[in-house]
């Protein structure tokens, strides 16, 4: 018996059209007992504590408060005032690490995409020991942050660091460089991130170059186009869905990274670093005022929607399917 | 005519030698720091410090030491059980919600799919402090302990690896052949089975590349680690920390980079193991986002 043939009969004894498809009609009951043990999880571990968290956002919850937090006072938008108001007394903290986190994040990703589309076109062509290389760039993706952190912060040390070591021997700048205070510590910072984080988009990127079919290239070169024209008319095109996501989970990623510059430059960073996720930290459990703590991360999730609507357009998700 | 071609191509085209120069340059960008972390890890504990680049005496016994200056032997037993969990549970129960959204149309179904983007933008330090509150609660409610516990902390990481997982998973079944689940209905399998055994086998690649990342997010993980671990539960991410700790007289960097070293071998491990099936995964996976 055909295939077809079969779909038709489990179609008629679902109670569908027999035109119609077996998947994508609402007639079929949906399994929902499949759906729920991802769905009732996720309320109780994600919508329920950002409820919460937007309550706290509202109230005065501080170290006094917080034995009996059922009381803490409601104060309203006070601590949205207070950070986002121009002239308001925390402006000049929030709307700085708001500057520092965008920054980061995307220099950050700037430099990531075409290192790692580098590699991922390096490894999908013909190579020698191109299971060994493709393994060796995965390595500083295992690194644990805290242990990225430690490493970058003995290479950047002044004066006892191998990053001064090597730029004073190369002649290119004195042993006494800054980098873990002042303006190079946000490049400090870059670096080490781009160091740890750039085998994701080569992994992204590598995984969509293998599914473009052999034949588009060579006819391509058949009909004598350049690997330039290549990689711009063929290549990027097919890849840039996928790439899409990357660039945009990247983005995201790097934003919300406390732990990086928390092990770096702890509690209290050079300005250049005081990043969104370390600034709400110190607020929240080291000052223990969690009500603007709380203020402060429900405005990061706010900005960092910004990439996640523009991906969502870019693909758009939703639309159609 | 296409195989023909193929091959010539691949013949006349023999590999360019910049080729190997660029791959030794990522060569040299990706070992170096592991390169000057083995260096750091066997200097003396005053050479760490002062920082001389080579080690006067290589200090192999540094790589027994750090056995016994902190319990790494316990926060690797952790970090795999904890790991390895959050892998097991995220791709299962993502599998089951992943098969729903990808061969159902239900009410809310975008919905549901756009807020799985949407839980990868909340800041982590966003949920800390409520989560540690709700689970007190619990606690105090009805006597279920969750901070300290292995399982506490597994559930805890699902809020960022379920919904990852469901949205890799769900686009991945979608490029599955409808007709073999049909087939198997058709023979009187019902939907668990029909999951359990024709599915499952065929999602194994996408399967591999949820556990791999859910995986990773539990093993690099220090902030939730830190808040709702116990001296028993501690993971390698709070773990290592002891090295530099002010419980010793002077920070160990030695002993840090030494055991950095040697915990980076499980998850170089796994990762050299499944890396065909994370490239296949993550291909029909993340394509038809």
């Amino acid at each position: 018996m055909s295939i077809k043939g079969a779909a038709l009969r489990v179609a008629v004894a679902a109670g569908l059209h027999p035109t119609g498809r077996f998947s994508n009609r609402s007639p079929v009951r949906v399994p929902y007992w499949l759906l729920s043990p991802s769905l009732i999880p996720l309320v109780v571990i994600v919508f329920i504590p950002m409820l919460f968290a937007f309550y706290i956002s509202l109230t005065g919850l501080n170290q006094n408060t917080i034995s009996d937090w059922t009381h803490a006072p409601f104060v309203g938008l006070k601590h949205y005032m207070d950070g986002l108001e121009p002239n308001g007394p925390l402006a000049p903290s929030f709307y700085g690490s708001i500057k520092a986190s965008v920054i980061f994040s995307i220099a950050t990703t700037l430099f990531i995409l075409p290192i790692g589309v580098g590699a991922a076109l390096l490894l999908n062509g013909h190579i020698r020991g191109r299971s060994f290389l493709r393994a060796v760039m995965l390595l500083p993706y295992i690194i644990p942050t805290f242990v990225n952190g430690i490493l970058w912060r003995l290479i950047f040390m002044t004066n006892t660091g191998v990053a001064d070591q090597l730029m004073a021997a190369l002649r290119l700048g004195s042993r006494d460089t800054f980098w873990l205070i002042g303006p190079r510590s946000l490049w400090a910072l870059v670096l080490a991130d781009v160091w740890a984080s750039w085998p994701f988009i080569y992994l992204m990127a590598l995984a969509a170059l293998q599914t473009i079919p052999a034949d588009v290239y060579d006819a391509a070169k058949i009909d004598g186009a350049t690997p330039l024209s290549i990689f711009g008319r063929i290549t990027l095109p097919l890849i840039a869905p996928t790439l899409g996501l990357g660039i945009a989970l990247s983005t995201i990623n790097h934003f919300n990274n406390f732990a990086l510059p928390f092990v770096m430059f702890g509690p209290t960073p050079p300005d250049e670093v005081n990043v969104l996720p370390l600034n709400i930290y110190v607020n929240s459990f080291i000052t223990f005022n969690l009500g603007l703590g709380a203020a402060m991360s429900v405005v990061a999730l706010v900005i960092m929607l910004t990439p996640a609507v523009v991906y969502l357009r870019a693909a758009r998700i939703g639309d159609a399917d | 005519m296409a195989t023909t071609s193929r091959r010539s191509t691949s013949n006349i085209n023999p590999v360019g030698w910049w080729r190997y120069l660029v791959a030794l340059a990522y060569l040299a960008f990706v070992l170096a720091p592991f390169f000057y972390m083995g260096l750091v890890a066997l200097q003396t504990d005053s050479g760490a410090g002062s920082g001389d680049f080579l080690p006067s005496q290589p200090q192999w016994v540094n790589f027994t030491r750090i056995w016994q200056a902190v319990d790494l032997g316990l926060y690797l037993r952790n970090s795999l059980v904890v790991s390895t969990s959050t892998g097991v549970v995220a791709s299962l129960l993502a599998l089951g919600a992943a098969y729903v959204v990808a061969r159902f149309r239900f009410p809310f179904r975008n919905v549901f799919r756009i807020s799985l983007l949407a839980t990868q933008t909340v800041p982590g330090i966003l949920l800390l402090l409520p989560l540690f509150v709700i689970y007190i609660i619990i606690q105090h409610s009805i006597g279920l302990r969750i901070v300290g516990t292995y399982w506490g902390l597994v559930l805890t990481y699902m809020t960022f690896a379920l919904p990852f997982a469901i949205w890799l998973l769900s686009v991945y079944v979608k490029s599955l052949p409808v007709e073999l689940e049909e087939q198997a209905m058709v023979d009187g399998a019902n939907r668990f089975q029909v999951i359990r055994h024709v599915t499952l086998p065929l999602a194994i690649p996408g399967i591999v590349v949820t556990f791999v990342f859910s995986f990773l997010l539990a093993w690099n993980d220090i902030l939730f680690a830190s808040v709702l671990t116990n001296p028993d539960t501690k993971t390698l991410g709070p773990g290592l920390q002891y090295y530099v700790s002010d419980s010793f007289s002077i920070p160990y960097w030695n002993l840090l980079m030494a055991a950095s070293l040697v915990v980076a071998v499980p998850a170089m491990i796994l990762f050299l193991v499944v890396q065909r099936y994370i490239v296949a995964g993550l291909a029909a996976g993340s394509l038809k986002g």
